[in-house]
C-alpha cells in the first residue's frame, strides 16, 4: 500500500468513526426513550438510571393507549397536520412562483417579510388567535389549529418553494408557451411536475411542523381538537412524571413520522439539493 | 383513469375528509360545552380528584362536566393567555394556590359561598390563601402538605434501636425536632453490606424545588414567608439564614446530586429504599408502588418542627369561576357542589380532600394513615401560606430555586446567597 492509499484509508476510517459517533449521538436519546418505555414503573426512575430494562414489560404501552383521549388525540394530530400541510402548499406554491417569476419590488419585500414572520415568537400570534377563532366560531377545531400551524410552516414553505422554482429554467416555460400553453398551463404541466420533489420536501416539513407543534395546540385546543403532544405532556404533573407511559406514547407518536421519513427519504435528499446548483 | 388523476382524487378525498372531520371536532372525546354542560380546566394530575364529583353532579343536576386537562406549566400559560385575550373556553378552573393572586381580578368573588360554617371547616392557612384583596376567589378542592415519611423496618429494628440509643442517649423514634432529625439522618446514613459504599441515606436534600425550604423557613417561626404583606423581603434575616443553614447541614446524610433533586426524584429514592426518611407531600403515601422496596414498611407522622414549631407548606388547589364565563350560575353551583361532596375525592389517585371534617372522618381508617399527620401539620400554628403576591411564580423561578441550588453546593456562603436573593426579589416586586 503506498502513502496515498494509506492516507485515503485513514481518512475513510476517521470518517466512519465520526459517522458512527454521530449516529450514536443522534440515536441514543430515542433509543433511551424506547428502552424506558419497556421498563417497570420503578425502574424508569431508578437512581442511577439503567439503559436497558432489567425486565421488559409492555405495561406502559397499555397504560398510555388506555388513557382517555389518546386515540382521539392521534386522529386530531393527523387531521390537523394534513390540513395544515394542504393550506401551506395551496398558499405557498402560487406565492413562491409569483415572487420567483415576476421579480417585483413588492415580491422582494414579501419574501423578506415571510422570513421576518418566521422570527416572530409564536406566543405573540397565539394569544390574539384565541379571540379571533372564538369570534369566528371555529375555536377548538382542528381546522383552526391547522390555520395556526400554517402560520409557522407557510414562511418556510414559501422560501423552500422559491428556491425550487428558481432552479427551473424559464426556457422550459417559454417552450411550453410556444406550444400553446398559457402561463398557468405551463406552471401546471411543466413547472410543478419538475419541482415535484421540492413540493414533497415542502409538504414533509409543513407536516412535521404541525405534527410536533406544542404551544398553539396548548392555547387553542380543548376537548375536541387536542393533539397528542399535549396528551404526552399531561403525563407530567405537579407532583411527578409518569416516565413509562409518557415515553411509550412518545414512541408511538414518533412511529408515523419515522415511517414517513424512511419512505420519502429519497425525495427529501433530492428535494433539499434540488435548488443547490442552478443548471 | 391515469395515475395522476387517481392520486389527485385520493388527495382531494383525504382533504375533504379532513375538513369534514375537523369541522365536527373529529377527535373529541367529549362534546362541546352546551347549555347543560360546563367546562372545567384542570391540571392533568389533579383531574382524578374531581371526576367522581363531576359524575355525581351530572347525576344529581343533569349538567355534564367536561374536563380540559393540561400539563402544570401549560395550565398556567393557558390561563394567562385566555385572561389576556378576554376570550374564555372554560367555566371553572382548578388553580394552584400560588396562582390565585395572579388571576384574582379576573375571578368571580365567592364571598357568599365562604360562610362562617365553611371557613370553620377549612384550615386557617387555606382560608387566608383563598382571600385576595378582601375577597374570596377560590374554594379549596383538596389540600396537601409535607409530612414525615420513615422506614418502619429500620426504626423498629431492635439492633438499630439499641445502637442509636448507645450513640445518642435517647430512643430511636420518628424525629420531631431539627436536632433529632439531624441525629437520625446521620445515624441511618449507613453502609449496610460493608462494601465501603453507603447504601442507605438518612434523608434527602431537594435543591430543585422551593417548598421544602419554605417549610423549614416556617419552622423557624418566621411570620412573613419571603415577602410580607407590606412588600418587605425577609430573606437574609436570622430566620432565613437558620433555615438555610439547617437545610444544607443535612447534605452529608443525603445522596449526591441535591442541586437537581426535585419531588419526583426524591419520591423515587425513597421508594427504592435508598432513604430512611423523607419529608414529602401527604399524597405520596397512597402512591408507593407494589413493587417498591419499601412497600409495607412505611410510617408517616407530622412534619418536623424547628425553633418555631411544626410547620409545612399548604399545597391546596382551588376551584375558581372566571368572571367572564356566561355560565356563572352553573359554574358556581358546581363549586358549591364540590365543597358539599368533598368526600368523593378521598378514594382517588391522590386521595386528598380539603375539608377538616372529611380528613378527620377518615384519619383512623386503615389506608388513610397519612391523614392525621396532614391534619396536624396543617393545623400547626407555624404553618403559614405562601404570600399572596402576583409575582410569586417569578420569585420562585428566578430567585428562590436558584438560591437553593447554589446553597446545596458544598462551601456555599448562605448569607451571601440570601442577600443576593433578597435583592433579586426586591427587584421583582418593585
Amino acid at each position: 500500500m503506498n502513502g496515498l492509499e494509506t492516507t485515503r484509508t485513514s481518512s475513510r476510517a476517521i470518517l466512519w468513526v465520526a459517522l458512527v459517533l454521530l449516529v450514536v449521538l443522534y440515536g441514543f436519546p430515542f433509543l433511551y426513550m424506547l428502552f424506558t418505555s419497556f421498563k417497570t414503573p420503578l425502574e424508569t426512575i431508578a437512581v442511577p438510571p439503567t439503559v436497558l430494562p432489567s425486565s421488559w414489560t409492555i405495561e406502559n404501552y397499555a397504560s398510555a393507549i388506555g388513557r382517555d383521549g389518546v386515540v382521539a388525540s392521534f386522529v386530531n394530530s393527523v387531521v390537523t397536520a394534513v390540513l395544515s400541510t394542504a393550506i401551506s402548499l395551496v398558499l405557498a406554491l402560487p406565492a413562491a412562483y409569483a415572487v420567483t417569476r415576476f421579480r417585483t419590488r413588492f415580491g422582494r419585500f414579501f419574501i423578506v417579510g415571510a422570513l421576518v414572520m418566521r422570527m416572530v415568537p409564536p406566543i405573540v400570534i397565539g394569544v390574539p388567535m384565541i379571540g379571533i377563532f372564538r369570534s369566528l366560531g371555529i375555536s377548538d377545531t382542528s381546522f383552526a389549529l391547522a390555520i395556526a400551524h400554517a402560520t409557522i410552516s407557510l414562511p418556510l414553505s414559501i422560501w423552500l418553494m422559491s428556491s425550487f422554482f428558481e432552479a427551473v429554467p424559464e426556457e422550459l416555460e417559454e417552450a411550453a408557451k410556444i406550444d400553446g400553453a398559457s402561463r398557468l398551463g405551463a406552471l401546471w404541466r411543466v413547472v410543478l411536475p419538475v419541482t415535484a420533489g421540492g413540493i414533497a420536501v415542502t409538504a414533509i416539513f409543513a407536516f412535521l411542523a404541525s405534527w410536533n407543534e406544542f404551544l398553539f395546540a396548548l392555547l387553542l385546543t380543548a376537548t375536541r381538537s387536542q393533539t397528542t403532544p399535549i396528551v404526552i405532556a399531561n403525563f407530567q404533573t405537579q407532583f411527578g412524571l409518569d416516565w413509562g407511559a409518557m415515553t411509550a406514547l412518545a414512541v408511538l407518536y414518533s412511529v408515523p413520522v419515522i415511517l414517513l421519513a424512511l419512505v420519502l427519504q429519497r425525495h427529501i435528499v433530492a428535494g433539499l439539493t434540488a435548488g443547490a446548483v442552478k443548471g | 383513469m391515469s395515475r395522476r388523476v387517481l392520486a389527485g382524487a385520493a388527495g382531494a378525498l383525504a382533504l375533504a375528509t379532513a375538513v369534514v372531520l375537523s369541522g365536527c371536532g373529529a377527535g373529541g372525546g367529549a362534546p362541546a360545552a352546551g347549555d347543560d354542560s360546563i367546562t372545567v380546566l384542570v391540571e392533568a394530575g389533579g383531574h382524578g380528584e374531581l371526576q367522581p364529583i363531576a359524575d355525581q353532579f351530572e347525576k344529581d343536576t343533569g349538567t355534564s362536566v367536561t374536563f380540559v386537562e393540561l400539563p402544570y406549566d401549560g395550565l398556567y400559560n393557558r390561563l394567562n393567555s385566555e385572561f389576556s385575550s378576554g376570550s374564555l373556553s372554560f367555566d371553572v378552573a382548578a388553580l394552584d394556590s400560588i396562582w390565585l393572586p395572579t388571576f384574582a381580578e379576573a375571578l368571580t368573588p365567592l364571598d357568599d359561598m365562604m360562610t362562617d360554617e365553611v371557613q370553620s371547616d377549612l384550615f386557617p392557612a387555606l382560608v387566608t390563601e383563598a382571600q385576595v384583596d378582601d375577597s374570596f376567589v377560590g374554594m379549596p378542592a383538596w389540600t396537601n402538605s409535607e409530612i414525615l415519611y420513615y422506614r418502619t423496618d429500620l426504626f423498629e429494628d431492635p439492633a438499630q434501636q439499641q445502637k442509636f440509643k448507645a450513640e445518642y442517649g435517647y430512643d430511636l423514634v420518628p424525629p420531631t425536632t431539627w436536632e433529632q432529625y439531624a441525629d437520625v439522618a446521620k445515624f441511618f446514613t449507613q453502609d449496610t453490606d460493608s462494601d465501603g459504599q453507603v447504601d442507605v441515606y438518612g434523608t434527602d436534600v431537594k435543591g430543585a424545588v422551593e417548598t421544602e425550604w419554605l417549610a423549614t423557613l416556617s419552622q423557624t417561626g418566621e411570620k412573613d414567608m419571603v415577602v410580607g404583606d407590606d412588600g418587605t423581603v425577609s430573606l437574609g434575616d436570622a430566620d432565613s439564614l437558620a433555615a438555610l443553614d439547617f437545610y444544607t447541614s443535612l447534605l452529608p446524610y443525603a445522596p449526591s446530586g441535591a442541586a437537581q433533586l426535585d419531588w419526583a426524584g426524591s419520591q423515587n429514592l425513597f421508594n427504592q429504599g435508598q432513604l430512611a426518611m423523607m419529608r414529602f407531600w401527604a399524597h405520596a403515601y397512597k402512591q408507593i408502588p407494589a413493587d417498591s422496596a419499601v412497600t409495607g414498611k412505611v410510617g408517616v407522622t407530622t412534619m418536623v418542627g424547628g425553633p418555631g414549631g411544626v410547620a409545612g407548606v399548604p399545597g391546596a388547589w382551588y376551584l375558581s369561576v372566571p368572571a367572564g364565563t356566561s355560565k356563572q350560575e352553573k359554574a358556581l353551583e358546581f363549586v358549591q357542589y364540590a365543597y358539599d361532596h368533598n368526600e368523593l375525592s378521598v378514594d382517588t389517585d391522590l386521595g386528598l380532600a380539603s375539608r377538616i371534617s372529611v380528613l378527620e372522618k377518615y384519619q383512623d381508617e386503615p389506608g388513610y394513615e397519612n391523614y392525621k399527620p396532614l391534619v396536624d401539620t396543617l393545623n400547626a400554628t407555624a404553618t403559614i401560606p405562601r404570600p399572596a403576591n402576583p409575582n410569586w411564580q417569578e420569585i420562585v423561578d428566578s430567585a428562590l430555586i436558584p438560591m437553593i441550588q447554589k446553597a446545596v453546593v458544598p462551601g456555599a456562603d448562605n448569607q451571601q446567597l440570601l442577600d443576593d436573593a433578597k435583592a433579586q426579589v426586591e427587584s421583582i416586586t418593585e
